[in-house]
């Protein structure tokens, strides 16, 4: 992770512009200034303007309201404008004494004119002190976010009196749900009739922010939220409950967040408290279910074809079924995947006239065919592999010799007793393959488009996403550790014999 | 014998010398000439598929090889004619007038020749795969080497290799070469960075299991330098092991580059490459079939007959198979 980390500071920051319409607008110093705005926001480095220097400086001289009015803070304002006379102004001075002796660097844009007089577009002069952070900085900041739990101190705000987390009874499910006040989330904890139908928003996991593909949205919203189009439901707001005034819409009650800013009079009428904001239910899954019922279906479909494949593949070795598996999996080791996912789409979509390309709007089942077909034809082919290989190689052990010679069948044999031992070589592999799903396969959601996060890494790199692609490698790394770990541990519940402790004497 | 019968014992004398005894010589033992490769190469030769899929992978290596020099690919040639963009074989023959080799597969979206292009494509691939398997293998096996043999140097190479082999590995090379750039040196190098460490880590297991077999003992009591141990008494035990490497290795570059140049990171646009084709002409696979399925079937065809001829090799590299 932290080798991932520094790997992506080495990428230019400058690409992150490359399709943003306001920096394409934007010329001269507006455009200078509008790049170190984003980039203090996605934590490259931190900058002081110097306008806003002088609107503390006068806020706190006279007050917030009339300051703008007085002739000093104007005349200090303008100054910067005078390329030659703004260095003897005495605000000036003591901006650039104060921050350069905190470390900053001062940047001076001059302002650019046209020989009238008259100022070029976007270039009036401004004065700017920054400071860049460093690359273990932005790294401890990051690790420092990962994981936030929402408390009832959360919120700022001294409006906000009562302040508690507590069971109440849910108004919009029946049954019961953590609210909080003072917290982020209005519902911590609550049940829904959505898959997996108890939910929460008590502890997040922040990723990063994305840079330039869903500008500036939380990654892990991104991933979580559902796509497609708007669900309504016949339901009522906060203000109305115990009333009967119902309406039709689509807000998810649930997802209440805390308005910090103002409330409006309509908002006043339709809750009772200040939280207001809420995102819609939607028809279609979020990226990350998506891309697991996918994955998840067709892993149980490799498992299901894969190991009994391969256990016949075993029994009758050098046989005519044996022959077309070893080909099979030849020709899905050797052959590139996206040729054999093409090969498969072009065949589904001439012959069974099954949908290609994910449409957006709707979801339909047809859509979820061809995508969990082409992510289970390898699995099964790496199953088929293994369960061949591993119970050739048990046919020879003693066990076998001796249960052969207790007379037992050449059935129970290879049913119960070499399957159960060759099993041990692939039960670490389950808990990577289950948490692969949440992964996703870039290619096949590629080819299908579908809206999922294996897409999510390749989209990124193209459009330059940094805040993504790290989101995406630190999401992949963490899966692929705890799958490890996870593995570990199913091996030794499935065979005793085998343990991870050094001191007990088990040896691997 | 008659005449030896007839002769005096001088004369019998001076015919016969006595020979001594040679304690060099006895303890010769003379067995019939055994060279290792000449029985591997009997042994792969007597299956008729080795024999096809050679002579198929010799015209494949000569034709992209050759053939680019007299029929130079540009993609960008009829750029300006918009008419003879995405022209079906057929059409094509007729538009550029009369049969020609040139335009026997049709032309693609920009009214280049798809077989010229598959040809310096396949060039590009072959390449590619060949050099970062050599990169890789010799690095990897050498390093292996050492990492199995010293333990000191395991220690420290399993904790780089935890921090780096727990990065997904196609993770790892779409962010490489999205950061160092897409020329055909540049791509290697991202292929090659920390590929070989997989391989090391495979061949290490391998090495450190012959380390300690009885024999290899024996010979490091006897006093054998470490390099001699390694180079003589492990390796040769480990060349079906090598060969069955290379046989997934090659393969998986090509593999590699098509995918790599599927989800747009891969060559840049410049290098004519088989991954390029088919993305170039991925959307339009139902409607223009023939720009779509000539550089699949080449990629596809290219690394079987190279996994196909590299496992046989690796089953023939055996000793045991050798009878």
């Amino acid at each position: 992770m932290v080798v991932m980390l520094l790997v992506y500071t080495m990428i230019e920051r400058s690409v992150i512009f490359q399709q943003d319409d306001v920096w394409n607008k934007k010329s001269n110093n507006d455009r200078i200034t509008y790049e170190y705005a984003q980039y203090q926001k996605y934590g490259y480095l931190t900058y002081v303007d110097y306008t806003s220097f002088l609107r503390d400086k006068y806020i706190e001289k006279y007050d917030a309201n009339t300051y703008t009015e007085k002739q000093d803070y104007l005349d200090d304002k303008a100054v910067i404008q005078d390329a030659k006379a703004y260095l003897k102004n005495a605000s000036v001075q003591e901006f650039i004494s104060m921050y350069e002796g905190k470390g900053y660097t001062i940047r001076y844009l001059e302002p650019l004119k046209y020989r009238n007089g008259g100022t070029k577009p976007g270039g009036n002069g401004s004065l700017l002190a920054i400071t860049e952070k460093s690359v273990v900085n932005r790294l401890w900041n990051y690790i420092k976010g990962f994981i936030t739990v929402e408390t009832t101190k959360d919120i700022k705000d001294p409006e906000l009196t009562e302040r508690y987390i507590r069971v109440e009874k849910d108004p919009y499910s029946g049954l019961f749900a953590v609210v909080g006040s003072g917290t982020q989330h209005k519902y911590l904890l609550y049940f829904d009739g959505r898959f997996p139908f108890i939910h929460q928003n008590w502890i997040h996991l922040n990723l990063g922010t994305s840079y330039t593909r869903f500008r500036g949205q939380e990654i892990t919203d991104v991933i979580n939220s559902p796509t497609g189009d708007l669900k309504p439901k016949r339901q009522q707001y906060p203000a109305m409950l115990g009333t009967d005034e119902y309406v039709n819409i689509a807000v998810d009650f649930h997802t209440l967040t805390y308005n910090s800013g103002i409330v409006s009079d309509v908002e006043k009428r339709q809750f009772n408290d200040k939280y207001t904001v809420y995102s819609y239910r939607r028809s279609g899954l979020s990226m990350l279910e998506n891309s697991f019922v996918i994955g998840i279906i067709a892993t149980l479909i490799a498992y299901a074809l894969g190991l009994p494949l391969g256990m016949t593949m075993a029994r009758h070795k050098d046989g005519l079924g044996d022959k077309l598996g070893n080909a099979y999996i030849i020709f899905i080791i050797a052959v590139p995947r996206l040729a054999y996912i093409f090969m498969l789409a072009a065949l589904g979509t001439t012959l069974f006239h099954l949908p290609y390309k994910f449409a957006n709007a709707e979801v339909r089942i047809l859509a979820y065919v061809l995508p969990t077909i082409s992510m289970a034809l390898p699995a099964i082919g790496g199953l088929m592999k293994w369960m061949r290989r591993y119970m050739i190689d048990q046919m020879n052990s003693d066990y076998v010799k001796f249960a052969r010679a207790e007379g037992l069948s050449e059935k129970e044999i290879f049913n119960i007793h070499i399957s159960k031992n060759a099993m041990i070589y692939l039960v670490h592999g389950i808990p990577a393959e289950i948490l692969g799903c949440l992964v996703g396969a870039i290619i096949t959601e590629r080819v299908y488009s579908v809206p999922g996060v294996g897409n999510l890494l390749t989209l990124a790199i193209n459009s330059h996403d940094n805040g993504i692609i790290v989101a995406c490698t630190v999401f992949y790394t963490s899966l692929s550790i705890i799958a490890l770990i996870l593995g570990d541990l199913l091996l030794t519940k499935y065979d005793p014999r085998i343990s991870l402790s050094e001191d007990s004497g088990g040896g691997r | 014998m008659s005449e030896l019968k007839n002769m005096t014992p001088e004369e019998r004398k001076a015919l016969f010398t006595f020979v001594d005894n040679d304690a060099i010589s006895s303890e010769k033992i003379v067995a019939p000439r055994y060279s290792y490769w000449r029985s591997v190469f009997r042994v792969f030769f007597r299956k008729k598929i080795n024999i096809f899929c050679l002579v198929v992978l010799t015209l494949i290596l000569l034709i992209s090889f050759i053939m680019p020099y007299f029929w130079p690919y540009n993609l960008m040639e009829n750029v300006s004619r918009a008419t003879s963009y995405n022209l079906s074989p057929k059409a094509a023959q007729a538009y550029f007038g009369g049969f020609s080799i040139k335009w026997l597969l049709g032309t693609g979206s920009y009214g280049n020749s798809i077989l010229y292009g598959i040809v310096s494509s396949a060039r590009t691939s072959l390449l590619l795969a060949i050099i970062c398997a050599a990169i890789n293998m010799t690095l990897g096996i050498i390093i292996g080497a050492i990492w199995g043999y010293s333990k000191r140097f395991d220690s420290v190479m399993l904790v780089i290799y935890n921090i780096i082999a727990n990065v997904p590995y196609i993770l790892l090379i779409s962010v490489l070469v999205y950061i160092i750039g897409s020329g055909f040196w540049s791509f290697i190098f991202a292929l090659t960075v920390t590929g070989w460490l997989g391989i090391a880590y495979f061949f290490r297991t391998q090495v450190m299991i012959i380390r300690d077999r009885e024999y290899s003992l024996a010979s490091r009591c006897l006093g054998t330098p470490v390099t001699r141990v390694i180079s003589k008494n492990i390796l040769p035990f480990l060349t079906s092991v090598i060969v069955t490497l290379l046989a997934t290795e090659l393969p998986s570059y090509i593999s590699m580059e098509v995918f790599l140049s599927y989800i747009g990171v891969g060559l840049s646009a410049t290098i004519p490459s088989l991954g390029r084709m088919i993305q170039q002409a991925q959307t339009a696979f139902l409607t223009y079939p023939w720009e779509f399925w000539p550089p699949v079937f080449i990629a596809s065809a290219i690394t079987i007959i190279l996994y196909v001829l590299g496992q046989n090799l690796a089953d023939a590299s055996d000793p045991r198979t050798h009878m």
